[in-house]
């Protein structure tokens, strides 16, 4: 009987923690159906439902709030940025893990070093390059910045190709493999779910990124934004009674994909993080 | 086998073993060049000599076409701004009207951006080109021993199947390191000068001319006088980072395992969807829920009429901790309130992430100890301070230092959450900072918003040089600890 109360407490304790976390969630999806255009300050639920929010945020663009070039723009940004640095990244995790070249640990040591300066600071410098170049305010000019440095992320997926037993790498060598097969047909087939993990990871942080864009464009006109700042621009003083609800229905339309992509990946990622950890 | 004897080997290289390589190859270099034959010798005005004189031909004509890039584009390109860059430029940007044709000319003025940009450039290529040079002779000589000696040497085909073996790292890393040099080593080097000159508001390119003043910036960083509040503000800012950091790490760290622990007890029923409405929050950009938090929480938000409706406000009042005359909470407006609000939502923030981590760690604890301290009587605490704790302490450890690292620089939840704040302590406004800023979006809105960059360089050495060091603690660990080869 004890027993029992204790099994319910502790569910009670969890389904309390759990609706702390999701009020601001709750709060997020349900203002997308308020017909108050601004914040409602009264009440949680709003007072008249609607979904002329989502009508307006995909089929009415206008100046302040152009949802399908904000979407569209991150989502170029996204795939390409994707490719790129998922490439960078894989084959950077492959050099330092299963390659013996001179100079590799001094490589190593150096892009841990550079990896401590802050972020902000080097891309301040790329603006001034990227304004004399033409490139600001322009999505190529973001690709190249956010996939360009990708290749010192390459930690994590190190940390699992470390985990692939020597003995195979040696074992094709015998059979005359060159390295480059060993990559192509037998590490990177091994390594499928730390290869989605890298691909997904690529994808969302330009996609999840602020402070880069808010750098970068200085463009007035909202057709140049990325989805970051066009809808932290929407949260202006002179904007915000007009268009909060827009940002909400905004955000929760990006944040749909990325909950599928994290719900289903989830082990991947735990995976991932503690890869090359918990072996040790 | 071998790879483990070079990994041994390599532990011990550090600063001196690093010059100690450059001293030998020049005086492989003096050795080339005294002992080499004509070839050798003639490779020291035209690179591809060498390789001429034992038919390599493609590697010839490759190498002296390199050489001709560097220097035709070394001498028409890049000198003339590196001859300027002692002064950063001295003609201004003038303007002329001329009456006659009716139009604006302009003078031949000097970038001191510009200058220093593709100063830095050419100061790398020719160090790279040095390098090169030196090297190229080493292998020119060293190929003319193997002739000699008559071992055989690489045809061009078989220099590029090498790519695919034994140079297969150049092949991985050459496109990735390009991209790093351009994005982050040139960026970096040229915010570094730009601390040591006046390139603010007021000096700006192509209008105006920017110059070296030295070590200036870094003396107002520390001064505190009538018009220079920078060493006041800095003083603030550090401390609150610093504390910021470290109790966002622990507390989030700390939270995250709890709450793994809890999820993954026994009795607990659907641990994967516990877990997944946690991490539905992460599923949403940061810029999303952090703004939408920053509303809630506002003067006028719905937290604020929650407190009052439900007496809060009243509540604080009479404790003392409001005045008065306050008509709301100020979670994000005051010093005090808006820090204990971020950290609260940091909590918020970061305890699902710690939570997945934590969950993977604890899913690997070897069962066998936990098992045999039950038989030994230990209750639930003892095995959890006892054994649980060392264990993922033993783990995450290192990363820990990391994620300190990770907050000194956590950029969106300050930002995000007190874009809109205003600090009423007129030395903080002097200087642009206020009482919420991390080092970072300080830097961040001296750049964005006023346009003082030499300042903001000077604050991202400073954050770098306590990053680095705090990372000296974890650094034998993660580089001498020779760990990688043991679990193959």
């Amino acid at each position: 009987m004890n027993k029992t109360i204790k099994k319910i407490i502790r569910h009670i304790v969890l389904a309390l923690l759990a609706f702390i976390w999701l009020i601001p969630i709750i709060w997020l999806f349900v203002t997308t159906f308020s017909t108050q255009k601004g914040i409602n300050t009264n009440h949680f639920f709003p007072d008249h439902w609607t979904l002329d929010n989502y009508y307006q945020l995909f089929f009415k663009p206008d100046a302040a709030a152009n949802f399908p070039a904000w979407f569209a723009n991150s989502m170029i940004i996204g795939v390409c940025c994707c490719i790129v640095s998922s490439l960078f990244v894989t084959m950077t995790a492959y050099a330092f893990s299963c390659l013996d070249f001179k100079g590799r640990k001094q490589l190593m040591s150096f892009s841990l070093i550079l990896g401590m300066f802050p972020g902000v600071l080097s891309m301040i410098a790329m603006y001034f390059v990227l304004k004399l170049l033409g490139l600001s305010d322009s999505i190529v000019g973001l690709i190249i910045l956010y996939s360009g440095a990708s290749g010192l992320g390459y930690l994590v997926l190190k940390g699992f190709f470390d985990t692939i037993p020597i003995s195979l790498h040696e074992a094709a060598r015998l059979e005359g493999a060159s390295e480059a097969t060993i990559f192509t047909r037998i590490v990177l087939p091994l390594s499928k779910p730390m290869i989605v993990y890298t691909i997904i990871n690529s994808f969302l942080t330009p996609w999840m990124d602020f402070v880069l864009a808010r750098l970068m464009i200085k463009s007035k006109n909202s057709a140049d934004w990325t989805m970051a700042i066009g809808l932290f621009n929407l949260l202006q003083r002179a904007l915000v009674n007009q268009y909060f609800t827009i940002f909400c229905c905004g955000g929760l339309m990006i944040a749909v994909p990325i909950s599928i992509l994290f719900i289903m990946t989830q082990k991947f990622y735990v995976e991932g993080v503690t890869g090359g950890a918990v072996k040790g | 086998m071998s790879l483990f004897t070079s990994f041994k080997l390599e532990k011990d290289v550090n600063m001196g073993s690093f010059f100690k390589n450059i001293g030998n190859s020049l005086k492989e270099f003096g050795v080339a060049v005294a002992k080499g034959d004509i070839w050798v010798k003639l490779s020291l005005i035209i690179m591809g000599a060498g390789y001429f004189g034992r038919k390599q031909i493609a590697r010839g004509i490759l190498m002296t076409l390199l050489q001709c890039g560097v220097i035709a584009s070394l001498v028409t390109v890049f000198f003339p701004y590196m001859a300027k860059l002692n002064t950063l430029g001295t003609v201004q940007r003038e303007e002329i009207f001329d009456i006659v044709t009716m139009k604006k000319t302009v003078n031949d003025y000097d970038n001191s951006l510009l200058i220093l940009l593709y100063g830095i450039i050419g100061i790398l290529i020719i160090v790279a080109f040095i390098a090169l040079y030196i090297s190229n002779i080493r292998a020119v000589y060293r190929e003319q021993k193997m002739q000699e000696n008559g071992e055989h040497l690489n045809t061009f085909s078989e220099d590029l199947v090498s790519f695919k073996n034994e140079n297969f790292h150049i092949t991985l890393l050459t496109l990735p390191s390009i991209g790093v040099l351009l994005i982050n080593i040139i960026p970096i080097l040229f915010m570094v000068c730009i601390a040591f000159t006046n390139y603010d508001e007021n000096h700006q390119p192509p209008t105006y001319l920017f110059t070296w003043v030295g070590i200036k910036n870094f003396i107002s960083l520390f001064t505190n006088s009538q018009t220079i509040t920078f060493g006041y503000a800095f003083v603030r800012v550090l401390v609150w980072t610093l504390v910021w950091a470290i109790i966002a790490t622990a507390t989030t760290f700390f939270g995250g395992i709890l709450l793994a622990q809890f999820i993954n007890h026994e009795h607990t029923m659907g641990k994967g969807l516990w877990r997944t409405l946690f991490v539905i929050t992460i599923g949403i950009p940061q810029f999303v829920t952090l703004l939408l938090i920053s509303k809630m929480f506002g003067d006028y938000g719905i937290v604020n009429t929650w407190c009052a409706d439900v007496g809060i406000l009243d509540f604080f009042k009479n404790i003392g901790l409001l005045g008065p005359g306050a008509a709301c909470i100020p979670f994000l407006s005051k010093p005090g309130w808006a820090h204990v609000t971020i950290i609260l939502v940091n909590i918020w923030v970061g305890i699902p992430y710690q939570m997945l981590i934590a969950t993977g760690i604890l899913m690997n604890i070897p069962t066998d100890q936990i098992e045999s301290a039950r038989i030994d009587g230990a209750n639930k605490f003892q095995i959890f301070w006892k054994i649980t704790m060392p264990y993922v302490m033993f783990i995450t450890g290192p990363s820990l230092i990391q994620s300190v690292i990770q907050n000194i620089n956590n950029f969106n939840v300050i930002y995000l959450l007190t874009y809109n704040y205003t600090t009423t302590d007129m030395a903080l406004a002097n200087s642009n900072a206020k009482e919420v800023d991390l080092l970072i979006t300080w830097l961040f809105r001296l750049t964005n918003e006023y346009s003082n960059f030499k300042m903001a360089s000077v604050i991202g050495i400073i954050t770098f040089v306590i990053c680095a060091s705090l990372s000296l603690l974890t650094f034998s660990r993660m580089i001498g600890g020779d760990k990688e080869g043991i679990y193959r």
